[in-house]
């Protein structure tokens, strides 16, 4: 699938985009991210074990928020975006 | 008093008198200040009929009992009148200094009447209220008359102004102050135009005083400490400025593309992304005054064709330009933003009109021979081209001035016109944002993302997230929305405090600016007042509930792509839920009930 990185979340993964295989979920995913890009990602997506109030994640545009969390299932077709939280006008 | 200097001007300009008055410290009161108390003064002196252009119209600045003070964003002043392009009660309100500087020379607001025979400008400083000859700057643009006046009067006045497009009576002319900041929407610049009023200029050199300082002055410092360490207003405003909305809203597939023709998803937003712009264009951001975020961008295309320097796009002209158009030259976006700002234009409506010609270029019915040029969508030279014939009322640019509405039905198209009340709709498409849509349809100055900015909980998950897509609990959400928004606005601060504080944090500013000891509750209420004075304005001015509505586009066509895939907006599910919820009959006209319980 892809992943899509945004604003200053790509200030630590130094890349827009990467493709992940086998993660069937975005738990997983997360922590197969936070593998490759370190701690600053990890603080970044979790506390504890769950999301932070400081991304957005999105699976297929969809905030995973209202389809499951961490729980949600992921295809190899998906599209997931990272955003952290930001605002405007 | 606090939080008020008490004195309010009113300028005559048919016959050049200036009365310094008394505010009225009981509409000041029930109003908070800004928008609100400026809108009560119009619905006591003028006609909601009135035609907006006409010397009975009124053209009102007004402040804040938090503008000047050490409150974090207190550089707001409003402009209100009745708007030109809507023909509803009109509000801008604008940051930078000019709002200060106005308190800090003693008044709170300034009230204008009738027409100027010739052009004028007023000169403001301390005591000495002047109306000075303006005939040598009329048809300078808004940075040489900025340049000229301060000049003439002190280098370090602070000058609002109109540029060409205020003086030619585009309908969407805004109101400039500190050359790059405006009060922007619905036509306020165009009202000065047609006063003959060119500027006003002012340099203050005293101070607001506050009832409870010490007390004020914990409240600001636990705003300000929230606005530093919440990551919107802390970093990702000061960072990306509010372009870096362009990825987000289109990643839900809520980025209105190509007139909102082709549903909600761009191909090339991240070419217009405020991540490209910092990458590109970006020199330094810039905050106005009293604020701790700075999401201001000051922006240079070092060369080429759309060369040049300024201050934005910020995220709607850079979506107006941008994927309304279907551009993805950020250059040209950077430059015809540019040009907005010289010549006094809303970029919001200026965009999306062009992207409406484009439209109807497309299909036919606009022609080569009579656009002057190629209008197809993706036109980068155009959109420049076109912004700068339309200040200057040249061209095709006449046919533009209008706005998309007026422009679209003198084609006989008026549905391709993407606007509510005849104002062009900002850069979230209803059908992927239900709350948003609501919004548009419910505003009282017509399309406007401001009012009620219902994004912040569906797209952002601000304060508590709502599943865009759905229409539960939107109405009474809204209502939430701009009750809140019409005290942050009449307040004096910048909206985007509200992603960082509440209504508990706003309250404690203005009761100890104030002096007054009114409940969060009964602060808000004042917010639902002014909502509802508004609607009364819009109702005496001849709308009903079937201008409550959205462009055929929203209602009937569904979302072709994304996310949102197949949505239309849900308006007649959430329209009687919203009249309901504020206590409006079915008609959408307030109550006898609830006009008593606010006391209007």
């Amino acid at each position: 699938m892809k992943v899509k990185f945004f604003g200053n979340i790509r200030d630590i993964t130094r890349i827009k985009e990467i493709q992940i295989k086998g993660a069937a979920n975005v738990g997983q995913l997360l922590r197969e991210l936070c593998d490759e890009y370190g701690k600053a990602f990890r603080d970044k997506v979790f506390r504890g074990n769950e999301i932070t109030g400081e991304v957005i994640i999105l699976v297929n545009g969809r905030n995973v928020y209202f389809t499951g969390g961490i729980d949600t299932a992921l295809n190899k077709d998906d599209e997931v975006s990272i955003f952290p939280i930001v605002a405007g006008g | 008093m606090f939080g008020w200097t008490g004195t309010v001007l009113r300028v005559n300009l048919s016959d050049g008198t200036i009365k310094k008055e008394a505010i009225n410290t009981k509409d000041a009161s029930s109003y908070i200040g800004a928008r609100g108390l400026a809108t009560k003064i119009m619905m006591n002196e003028v006609d909601p009929k009135v035609d907006p252009l006409s010397p009975e119209n009124k053209l009102i600045f007004m402040t804040g009992p938090l503008t000047g003070t050490f409150a974090p964003t207190s550089g707001r002043y409003v402009v209100v009148s009745k708007a030109p392009l809507t023909g509803t009660i009109g509000s801008s309100n604008s940051g930078g200094h000019f709002g200060p500087e106005l308190k800090f020379a003693g008044y709170d607001g300034i009230i204008f009447e009738g027409k100027s025979e010739k052009p004028v400008y007023l000169w403001i400083h301390d005591d000495l209220v002047e109306l000075r000859s303006a005939e040598h700057l009329w048809g300078k643009n808004v940075f040489e008359t900025t340049d000229e006046i301060l000049k003439e009067t002190a280098d370090d006045a602070r000058v609002a102004c109109i540029g060409p497009a205020g003086e030619k009576m585009v309908l969407f002319a805004t109101v400039m102050n500190d050359k790059h900041r405006a009060a922007g929407r619905s036509g306020m610049g165009t009202v000065m135009g047609s006063k003959n009023l060119k500027a006003v200029a002012v340099k203050g050199s005293k101070s607001v005083e506050v009832a409870r300082t010490d007390d004020f002055l914990a409240a600001c410092r636990d705003a300000r400490k929230k606005l530093k360490e919440h990551p919107v207003t802390g970093n990702g405003l000061p960072t990306y400025g509010t372009e870096i909305l362009i990825n987000v809203v289109n990643q839900v597939g809520a980025l209105p593309t190509r007139n909102w023709r082709d549903g909600g998803v761009y191909e090339y937003a991240e070419d217009i992304s405020g991540e490209t712009l910092r990458e590109k264009y970006l020199v330094r951001n810039k905050a106005c005054f009293g604020c701790p975020i700075g999401c201001g961008r000051v922006t240079r295309v070092p060369e080429g064709r759309f060369k040049g320097f300024g201050e934005g796009p910020e995220y709607e002209p850079g979506w107006a330009y941008g994927a309304s158009c279907g551009v993805r030259d950020l250059a040209a976006i950077c430059k015809a933003n540019f040009i907005c700002n010289e010549l006094g234009l809303d970029p919001i409506t200026m965009g999306t009109t062009i992207a409406c010609a484009m439209e109807l270029y497309e299909k036919g019915i606009i022609s080569r021979e009579i656009a002057g040029m190629d209008l197809r969508f993706g036109n980068a030279d155009a959109i420049v081209e076109l912004t700068r014939l339309t200040g200057m009322r040249e061209g095709f640019g006449e046919r533009l001035a209008m706005g998309s509405y007026r422009m679209a039905e003198s084609f006989g198209h008026p549905e391709l016109s993407m606007s509510v009340k005849k104002q062009e709709m900002p850069a979230y498409d209803g059908r992927g944002a239900q709350g948003m849509g609501l919004e548009y349809a419910t505003s009282n100055r017509g399309g406007c993302h401001v009012r009620g900015y219902m994004t912040s909980p569906e797209i952002l998950g601000i304060p508590e997230k709502l599943d865009p897509l759905v229409t539960t609990d939107k109405a009474a959400w809204l209502k939430t929305f701009q009750d809140l928004t019409a005290v942050v606005d009449s307040a004096g601060i910048c909206l985007f405090t509200t992603f960082a504080i509440g209504l508990p944090e706003i309250s404690s500013m203005l009761r100890d600016a104030v002096g007054f000891d009114a409940s969060n509750e009964e602060i808000l209420k004042a917010g639902e007042r002014i909502w509802n004075l508004e609607r009364l304005f819009n109702i005496a001015a001849g709308f009903t509930s079937e201008d409550d509505t959205l462009p055929p586009r929203l209602l009937k066509e569904p979302m072709p792509s994304g996310p949102a895939k197949g949505k239309v907006v849900e308006l007649e599910k959430m329209l009687p839920e919203y009249y309901s919820v504020r206590g409006w009959n079915e008609e959408g006209i307030p109550t006898e009930e609830k006009l008593a319980e606010l006391s209007i």
